[in-house]
């Protein structure tokens, strides 16, 4: 507390410049807005005392000067090349960091767009899956976001061509929010790259709502700058028979902390949470899953890959939650870790909650090294051994990306694996 | 073409081979057979550089050279060859890229020129007919769900593709049903040549059915005990193990 009461003169001072800019907004998000300033005053940025951050040093985030300092004009970050390609769509699309297409039977809008087309809907869900109220960060991006990007599915509708999301340097790209409403029977793929030059904040947030037997694949692309700060959280509420998938890649940032969470309200729901990241220098990177099984006969699955060199530290908290209703639940975990230097640390924590009897739920970590004889079958084979370990460097990471549908995709991070890790010429 | 000389190995300070002399002239087939325990793998790891293996005495010599002092990888380049008998799974590699890459040290070592995608295709499909294996294999993680038999096959594909000067095959028979040994064994006679040359270490005499050795050793208690030839396997065969260090020298063995 007194800590960002002494600090935060700048989140004050943009706040009221945020509300006079946000006056045309209606009441309820306005409320919204201010109660989550409120909670982010009385919560400050999370210090290392605190429990869910005690590894993850986010003390150059107090004064706010990273998040509401003035980007360079036409510094343009370095896209990844699936981006790269429709740079020119980015000015007439939807909203301003939608790229491509967007394919028939969804809508992407603007807030103001959303806000006029679909209030209710709107109303219902934003600012209203992820928590503000015990979560500072998410707090932040609440009072200040300046727009939104809304996906629709409608009903029914099977949506073959994912919808793309890049934030860059824009103005607007510091505190991304999107919101992603999936109808009864729909299926919506959405892929979030985050990409910046130089030393900044981006703090995002994504919420998605599921209704009955949809299916959402969301995917975050974070290959920040290695200057800058990345938080992000993305909070799913799933209604029953729907299914969730989140995958995670986490190459950028100096720091990165994603919180990813989805609760299933409904019997029949399953997610999948994974993630890969890949960091060395002196980046950290930090994973904090929640899975909140409310209902019975759920499946949640849960795989992060971790390759960690030089002095990077990795951190994953796994959270479980099995509330007495969520019988039959069926719940796996697994963080795995290849630490490729003495330097490199990772700190990882299954978090289990079980409150039903009738369930199963594994968990299970690894941090290790490369596989000794796996090394020695690729050398025996006349592979050089500095190849072969990167041989295998590649494998473990590359084996994460499977879980990747959308193929471009996975074929971009596994090239880009390749390049870091395997790559012939030194 | 392989000379062991008085050969003495331990694994953490626990003696495993205690003197092993063996000759392996070029186009020769020679089979160790043994009982359990009695060294035959740390006989194969050691000739292909398998780590954590204690050199006490002796030498081995492949081609005028020290064997033992190179790395795995220029043991191979150099034309040895182990199939192994656990292969090993390498999730997220694809056959093709790992043999792919293999060829062409192996041919970059030898001042061939590398192999360009098509060719190695080709040469591949070639190899992998016989073998009663799917090209498809080939876009298949290394040995990654394979089945025991699919995994031996895998080894010999490899052998057949890397064109080794000496092979050691490691109980490449162990849990193959005969369909599957009748391939293997037909893959390694394909490359019997005079100047290629196999050892073929093997727990049961059945493979001996299929692939005719030129030499039969017995290896037991990190010696090799007993050599003749083939008919020594079946003598093994029918009296099995227990025979061999008693004092009895039997008939056959004689006159070698």
């Amino acid at each position: 507390m007194p800590a960002i009461a002494d600090r935060a003169d700048i989140y004050l001072e943009r706040f009221n410049d945020a509300l006079a800019r946000s006056a045309d907004e209606p009441t309820w998000l306005l409320e919204r807005r201010k109660r989550a300033m409120e909670r982010f005053l009385q919560l400050g940025v999370p210090s290392l005392k605190h429990e869910e951050y005690k590894y993850t040093d986010l003390s150059g985030l107090a004064d706010g000067q990273l998040l509401f300092a003035t980007r360079p004009a036409g510094a343009e970050a370095a896209l990844p090349s699936y981006a790269a390609g429709s740079a020119s769509d980015r000015a007439t699309a939807a909203g301003p960091q939608v790229l491509g297409r967007v394919p028939q039977g969804a809508r992407v809008q603007s807030l103001a767009g959303a806000l006029r087309a679909e209030p209710d809907l709107v109303q219902r869900h934003l600012a209203a899956i992820a928590d503000y109220e015990d979560h500072a960060l998410c707090a932040v991006n609440t009072a200040f976001f300046a727009d939104a990007v809304v996906i629709q599915a409608e009903r029914g509708a099977v949506l073959e061509e994912p919808i793309q999301l890049v934030f860059g340097d824009g103005p607007r790209d510091s505190l991304p929010r999107v919101l992603i409403v999936a109808g009864r029977n729909s299926s919506v793929q959405v892929v979030e790259t985050y990409a910046g030059s130089g030393a900044y904040w981006r703090n995002a947030v994504t919420e998605i709502y599921a209704e009955e037997n949809a299916r959402v694949d969301h995917y975050r692309a974070q290959v920040e700058s290695l200057d800058a700060y990345h938080t992000g959280r993305l909070q799913a509420s799933q209604q029953r028979d729907s299914f969730v998938s989140s995958f995670s890649i986490s190459f950028g940032a100096a720091v990165a902390r994603n919180d990813i969470g989805t609760r299933l309200n409904g019997s029949g729901c399953e997610c999948s949470l994974d993630g890969l990241y890949a960091v060395r220098g002196d980046q950290l990177v930090d994973h904090h899953t929640s899975i909140d099984h409310a209902m019975p006969h759920c499946n949640s699955h849960q795989l992060y890959k971790g390759v960690l060199d030089d002095r990077a530290k990795g951190v994953f908290n796994g959270k479980i939650f099995v509330r007495t209703d969520a019988q039959k639940t069926d719940a796996v975990q697994s963080n795995k870790n290849l630490l490729l230097s003495d330097q490199s640390e990772v700190n990882t924590k299954p978090q289990l909650e079980i409150d039903a009897n009738d369930v199963r739920c594994t968990h299970g970590a690894t941090i290790g090294q490369l596989d000794s004889e796996a090394a020695f079958y690729l050398q025996s084979r006349g592979i050089g051994a500095d190849r072969a370990r990167n041989l295998l460097t590649y494998a473990f990471a590359a084996d994460a990306l499977e879980r990747i549908r959308v193929a471009w995709l996975k074929e971009h991070f596994e090239s880009l694996l390749l390049d870091r890790f395997a790559s012939q010429e030194p | 073409m392989l000379q062991i000389r008085n050969l003495h190995v331990s694994i953490d300070g626990q003696k495993i081979l205690r003197g092993i002399d063996l000759d392996v002239q070029p186009g020769t087939v020679h089979a160790v057979m043994g009982p359990n325990g009695s060294g035959k793998s740390t006989l194969a790891s050691v000739l292909a550089g398998r780590d954590g293996y204690e050199i006490e005495e002796g030498s081995v010599t492949y081609n005028g050279q020290d064997l033992l002092d190179m790395d795995p990888e220029i043991r191979a380049r150099e034309g040895v060859f182990l199939a192994f008998q656990y292969p090993v799974e390498v999730p997220g590699v694809t056959t093709m890229y790992f043999m792919r890459e293999a060829v062409n040290a192996v041919r970059k070592h030898r001042g061939e020129e590398e192999l360009s995608a098509g060719e190695f295709l080709k040469l591949a499909r070639q190899k992998i007919g016989p073998l009663g294996m799917d090209a498809d294999m080939l876009k298949r993680a290394i040995n990654e769900g394979f089945s025991g038999g699919e995994k031996k096959r895998s080894e010999i594909f490899q052998m057949a593709m890397l064109e080794p000067k000496l092979a050691v095959l490691d109980e490449t028979d162990s849990g193959l049903d005969i369909d599957a040994l009748k391939i293997v064994a037909d893959g390694v006679n394909s490359l019997r040549s005079a100047d290629r040359s196999f050892v073929v270490i093997t727990h049961y005499q059945r493979l001996l059915n299929y692939i005719v050795p030129d030499y039969v050793h017995v290896l037991s208690d990190g010696k090799i005990e007993l050599s003749g030839d083939k008919t020594l396997a079946l003598e093994l065969e029918s009296r099995g193990y227990g025979w061999i260090n008693d004092d009895v020298v039997p008939q056959a063995v004689a006159g070698v």
